[in-house]
């Protein structure tokens, strides 16, 4: 039974090449979701995923397919950059900077997709992706940006968590602070932009900010948070594929593959949560079974 | 200038532009809290946490603000409620509500036949179809927004600034964050025909961040975002007309523009201001010497 909900699907070619990006995915997504939440970035990934979206216009204007990743590319870092810059007038917080350049940047895309008469079916796929149609370059591509990911991790990883707990420390251990936040920003760039055209917007934004968020519910300690982050985004792609492909074969229901793996990522979500308050409750009821420390001293 | 047609000729168009100039006033008047209380990613969840009350409402053939108010009203209590809950993380939990949301809502309509048809104008709005009951709703939504915030607009606005006063002053805090995310929601339902559930935040925003660069008071801040949201809504509309470009985007352009220009040129927050502050401080600085 097991089975046959979860491993048959992927006997089809297409459905293999699907479940492998979803995995690759799903682990980057999962890794990078940690650094996302200590720094309070869900509104920076959200940004950058809708202000790539012109340069995926531009790219496919003027190279097809080909170009697409190239002008995400481009856009991704010419937002992260202009963040940067705009932030700098205290005025205007972060979050109202970040709300007006990605609709501007939104905007922009979509007076150059409306001139176009595909309109709505570039649009849908932009926004919700086509992770069946994904091919094996699709797939090299996602690995060389999760490599490029893993690498930078490795190198930076421990000077982005001094600089989330402790800025003022890593600043006074002359750690450029703005550097480290641009590194950080083009790595959440590059996971929006491997990501993008493959499984749409919607699903970049929720493996971006689910994962350790489900993953933090458990856990306080980041020894736990990083790989319980990194299986479970793996695991929603895989869970989330196989019940969109057994709605669509065996109930007559066609689900959306790339919103069917977001609606996983919370459930799986979901049950963090509830793990998590079973487990306040029993705590709570333990303290009243055995005498609390202290208890003693007070009576 | 008479071989042009004259703009807003039609019933159309001057519906739109009613409808533009409503939900400019109303975003600029909610985008003052919205902006002061650093709410624009809650703002944002709420653009895509609508999304199933769009698709279920046109499934279901009822009106569409009926099916995204109640969306946006379970996504509303939804945060609350996590809010609420020991150690939660304000940014992930938006994060949270508008994947969840969206991502509903996407799965319902792929689930229903003709997966693209109709879609662009929910998310990018389209200001020329909207109705009479649309513009009598973006009316009323207007008229209770005043309402609500001429009753406790100060107590908002001290929460904003101080929320421990607010606090100690005896005054429900909780309660009424409930009431200004319920506004903030509200506002983004009405907003949807006219420029859609994604680019309303920019209108939302945009007026009321670009008043902050102009003033330190509140009522002009207040007056100026609200001037701004109808200038947007009607020059973009204008724009659209006519270079033939998507209404709602041309609108959005308009307010970011205005942004971009005060950025660089409001007299004392601006870019050039505080560049002339910057030169003129070692100066003074003499001077006092």
């Amino acid at each position: 039974m097991l089975h046959r909900l979860l491993v048959e699907p992927f006997a089809l070619p297409f459905m293999q090449r699907a479940l492998i990006e979803a995995l690759l995915l799903g682990a980057l997504g999962g890794m990078v979701s940690v650094f996302v939440l200590l720094r309070r970035l869900a509104f920076v990934s959200d940004a950058l995923t809708h202000t790539v979206f012109p340069g995926v216009v531009l790219g496919y204007l003027v190279a097809q397919t080909r170009g697409i990743v190239w002008g995400a590319l481009l856009f991704a870092v010419l937002s992260a950059v202009l963040l940067t810059v705009l932030s700098a007038n205290r005025r205007v917080t972060e979050d109202a900077t970040l709300a007006i350049l990605l609709t501007g940047f939104f905007s922009v895309g979509v007076v150059l997709v409306s001139r176009r008469t595909s309109y709505t079916a570039d649009l849908t796929g932009f926004l919700f992706g086509r992770i069946l149609f994904v091919d094996r370059r699709e797939i090299v591509e996602t690995a060389v940006v999760a490599a490029v990911v893993l690498v930078a991790l490795a190198l930076l990883g421990k000077e982005f968590l001094l600089r989330a707990f402790d800025p003022d420390g890593a600043a006074a251990l002359g750690y450029r602070i703005p550097l480290l936040d641009l590194a950080l920003n083009v790595l959440v760039a590059l996971v929006v932009v491997a990501a993008v055209k493959a499984v749409g917007t919607v699903l970049v934004i929720a493996l971006l900010v689910v994962p350790a968020a489900a993953a933090r519910l458990l856990s306080d300690r980041l020894t736990v948070i990083l790989p319980a982050a990194v299986a479970g985004g793996a695991l929603a792609g895989w869970l989330g594929l196989a019940a969109s492909y057994q709605a669509s074969v065996y109930h007559g229901l066609r689900l959306a593959s790339g919103a069917t793996v977001v609606l996983a990522l919370v459930a799986l979500y979901a049950l963090a949560f509830a793990a998590a308050a079973t487990r306040r409750g029993l705590d709570r009821l333990g303290w009243l079974n055995r005498p609390a420390p202290g208890a003693r001293a007070s009576t | 200038m008479s071989t042009a047609a004259p703009l807003f000729a039609d019933a159309f168009s001057r519906r739109a532009l009613l409808e533009a100039v409503l939900v400019g006033a109303l975003a600029g008047l909610v985008g003052v809290h919205v902006v002061l209380r650093r709410l624009a990613f809650f703002t944002q969840a709420m653009t895509h946490a609508t999304f199933p009350g769009v698709v279920l409402a046109a499934l279901l053939g009822v009106n569409l603000l009926l099916g995204t108010g109640i969306f946006g009203v379970l996504a509303v209590l939804a945060v609350a409620w996590l809010w609420s809950r020991p150690g939660a993380e304000e940014t992930s939990v938006i994060g949270v509500v508008l994947a969840a949301g969206f991502a509903l809502g996407v799965t319902l309509l792929s689930a229903q036949a003709g997966f693209t048809r109709d879609l662009s104008s929910y998310l990018v709005g389209s200001v020329l179809t909207v109705d009479r009951a649309d513009i009598l709703a973006t009316a009323g939504v207007l008229i209770v927004v005043v309402l609500v915030l001429a009753a406790v607009g100060k107590e908002l606005i001290l929460g904003a600034f101080d929320r421990g006063a607010l606090v100690a002053l005896g005054y429900p805090a909780g309660l009424l964050d409930v009431v200004l995310l319920l506004l903030i929601e509200a506002t983004v339902v009405a907003a949807v025909p006219a420029v859609g559930t994604i680019l309303s935040v920019a209108l939302i925003v945009a007026p009321a961040a670009t008043a902050r660069l102009w003033t330190d008071r509140l009522g002009r801040m207040t007056a100026i975002a609200v001037g701004l949201g109808v200038f947007a809504g009607a020059a973009g509309l204008t724009i659209s007309q006519l270079q033939n470009v998507a209404a709602g985007a041309a609108i959005v352009l308009v307010a970011c523009a205005c942004f971009a220009l005060s950025w660089l040129f409001a007299p004392r927050y601006g870019a050039l201001g505080r560049w002339r502050a910057g030169r003129a401080a070692p100066l003074s600085t003499v001077d006092a010497g």
